[in-house]
């Protein structure tokens, strides 16, 4: 009997073993399906992901895997959904393992140690869509596999809160509920720093960026009972994705609050809550044709948000340092240059923006890319992605 | 006559009072306490949608964990069940009707039958196995797992679940009403009156001499199976609804956090059917639970989600010490009664 209980276990074991299997390897198969022309050496390069869900994310992804990956002789390799410091170093080595000649990062966990990892499996490593906090890039400025950095900075991300919570305090409202996304990530962080200020409240007696970034950082999340309303109270607060995200929503909306205001995410998990509701709501995420539904018949009033093409430039610098034309300040450190968010209040406001970029024809499109990928100085390079656009 | 009576009247009154005594304590406690604040438990229309509908999960999941637990089977596989019917719901729905008028229907029917084809596989793997119902239920809760990754490759489902009709169902109370009490209904009725049910109650309350008397307890057992997982699809169902996505990447049984909600409505519930009818029993106390989580959302502010999961693990705790220890409880208020002398002697 015993011996039979064992083998049945043992197949029951192998059968959970052969799916999981199966499921790690569902999307990395996905992504290996298109062969690339073998008359140029083809370059492997892992993107770490964090999100897998998120409107902005699958529009990153839609961009580098149906033009990029289409245009240029590169073969890009997404990870799983990465929650952890830990799971991004795993990453990276198994990349490492594979061939990959660099990484580019839309995952935040620990970025130094991405970095650190990096080097020692000697793949260059790029930050796509955000960028490091002062203090890190100082520390690996100089560091020869760290390509750089291209995305809105921390000002820009304070600046982006600041504004749209400024957008709803002069709009009248007298009470909001916010969403943290996922603080203690640095650029939601900053962003909810400067929703609190932007809506003229101060955090903890403070109402500079960098008091309340500190005191956010160190709460690791934002305590309501430290914010000191002037006009507009915070009526329900919340962060995080898990199980308990529904009630916590459920109890925001129940605080009947005149507006919710997210630091992102908001249109991926709760558009259709709000939008039932009645509540008006911000969020910062892309100009997606999700978001623009949402705009033109949904609830969401106001959206700070990243074309999908916007990370074509750290792209380009990538495969030039691949190729052995690494692109270095004067001081020869990696590159660190801030992108704007754009922003739309309007149905209008958004379909104008929207339609300047699409997979199809995308603002950085190989013919604008062509023009960085090769040798080129950091001031050009620098020029080249911080010219308007839009 | 007048004497029995009487005795009737009283045993109707002890009934009814043991039956509503938790749920009305529950509500004034909860009430007290956030009128303390000068709130109440239920705010307004959109916060009496989610105390239904809360109801009816909770509910619907008390039932389906006691369905097996009652007959010694410890079912861990019952929140992959939930997960998988939705899962394969939506995306059957969608592929049929794209999102148009009609899915929040269409998606709930099919979540009941994949509910119920995925309990069946369950029950006849545990019938076949002849393993502990414990071991089967974490093997199947497993496979279960990887085929929700395989099929949504880990990520959310959202575009499939999020459409007018779906809204349109979270956002009334009247549906998640009319499941509760169609569900109240089937259950009292197959397990209360019908052979099925009699079955299932003699397996419950004696399993060799319900087997010697000609009762079929494989076929009983595969039956209470499919009905679990047919019960967990409708749970599937009103979790997309509340959710409006379903996270497709839960592995190594991060779904059996679906089935813990049940426990403490259950002991609540199987304290009530003392007085009363089970499955109404796990209704009073699927409304008691709802009452409490309405109660955490009108402190969300100053009750985090970490300490409202200590406080309903702390009141399961303090439930069960009282259900253990209630002969003693009654020892110690009940006055002692002065013996006769002659008897005594």
């Amino acid at each position: 009997m015993k011996k039979k209980i064992v083998k049945v276990l043992a197949v029951l074991l192998a059968i959970a073993v052969v799916v999981g299997t199966f499921a790690a390897c569902s999307s990395k198969s996905s992504n290996d399906g298109e062969e690339k022309a073998p008359t140029q050496e083809t370059v492997k390069i892992g993107v770490l992901v964090a999100d897998v869900s998120g409107e902005e994310a699958l529009s990153f992804r839609n961009y580098y895997e149906n033009y990029i990956a289409k245009n240029y002789p590169v073969e890009l390799i997404y990870t799983e959904k990465l929650e952890d410091a830990a799971g991004e170093k795993a990453a990276i080595e198994k990349f490492a393992s594979q061939g990959c000649k660099a990484i580019i990062s839309l995952s935040s966990s620990d970025r130094a140690l991405q970095i650190e990892t990096c080097e020692a499996n000697k793949l260059y490593y790029a930050v796509a869509s955000g960028m490091l906090d002062d203090e890190q890039y100082e520390q690996y400025k100089a560091n020869e596999y760290f390509v750089g950095q291209i995305g809105p900075s921390m000002m820009t991300e304070y600046q982006a809160g600041y504004d749209m919570g400024k957008y709803f305090a002069d709009k009248g409202v007298k009470s909001i509920a916010m969403y943290g996304a996922f603080i203690p990530n640095p650029m939601h962080v900053y962003r909810a720093a400067g929703v609190i200020a932007g809506i003229g409240a101060t955090y903890g007696g403070a109402s500079d960026m960098g008091a309340i970034v500190g005191q956010i950082f160190g709460d690791q999340g934002v305590d309501l009972s430290k914010v000191q309303a002037n006009g507009v109270e915070i009526v329900s607060y919340f962060q995080g994705y898990s199980d308990t995200t529904t009630d916590e929503l459920n109890a925001a909306i129940q605080a009947n609050p005149d507006a919710f205001i997210s630091v992102g995410m908001a249109t991926t998990f709760f558009a259709q809550q709000l939008n039932t509701a009645g509540i008006e709501y911000s969020d910062i995420d892309s100009f997606t044709s999700t978001n623009g539904d949402l705009m033109k018949d949904g609830k969401l009033v106001y959206l700070v948000g990243k074309y999908s093409s916007s990370i074509g430039p750290i792209f380009a610098a990538v495969l030039d340092t691949v190729n052995g034309n690494a692109i270095k300040d004067a001081d020869g450190n990696a590159i660190s240059i801030s992108q704007d968010y754009l922003v739309a209040t309007s149905s209008e406001d958004f379909t104008k923006l929207q339609s300047l970029d699409s997979v199809e024809n995308p603002i950085f499109n190989k013919e604008v890319l062509d023009t960085v990928i090769g040798e080129v100085s950091y001031d050009d390079f620098k020029a080249f992605v911080e010219k308007d656009r839009v | 006559m007048s004497n029995q009576n009487t005795k009737t009247g009283k045993h109707i009154a002890k009934n009814i009072f043991g039956t509503l005594a938790i749920p009305v304590l529950v509500a004034l406690v909860l009430e007290a306490i956030c009128l303390s604040q000068g709130k109440n438990i239920i705010t307004n229309l959109t916060s009496f949608n989610n105390f239904v509908i809360y109801t009816a999960i909770t509910m619907i999941t008390t039932m389906a964990l006691s369905i097996n637990l009652n007959s010694g089977r410890f079912d861990f596989s019952l929140g992959s069940m939930a997960l998988l019917s939705s899962v394969i719901s939506a995306k059957l729905t969608y592929a049929i009707l794209g999102g148009s008028t009609g899915s929040a229907i269409v998606m709930l029917v099919i979540c009941i039958v994949a509910g119920a084809i995925i309990g069946l596989i369950s029950g006849i793997l545990y019938v076949s196995l002849k393993l502990p119902p414990i071991i089967t239920s974490l093997g199947v809760t497993l496979i279960f797992e990887g085929v929700i990754y395989t099929i949504t490759g880990g990520k959310y489902v959202m575009a499939e679940v999020q459409n007018k009709s779906m809204a349109s169902f979270g956002g009334t109370w009247i549906y998640a009403c009319v499941l509760i009490v169609l569900v109240l209904a089937f259950t009292i009725l197959v397990f209360d009156h019908t052979k099925f049910g009699y079955d299932y109650n003699a397996l419950k309350n004696g399993q060799k001499v319900a087997v010697n008397t000609g009762v079929k307890e494989i076929a009983n057992a595969v039956i209470c199976y499919a009905i679990c997982g047919a019960l967990m699809g409708i749970v599937g169902f009103l979790n997309t609804v509340r959710n409006t996505n379903i996270n497709g990447g839960q592995l190594n049984f991060t779904s059996i956090g679906i089935m813990f909600t049940a426990f403490l409505p259950m002991f609540i519930g199987g304290y009530i059917s003392r007085f009363s009818n089970e499955k109404l029993g796990f209704f009073l106390a699927a409304l008691c639970m709802s009452m409490l989580n309405s109660t955490f959302a009108v402190f969300s502010n100053k009750v985090n989600a970490s300490m409202q999961s200590i406080i309903n693990a702390v009141l399961l705790v303090v439930f069960l010490i009282y259900l253990n220890n209630e002969g003693l409880l009654q020892k110690i208020f009940k006055p002692v009664k002065k013996q006769p002398k002659k008897e005594l002697e």
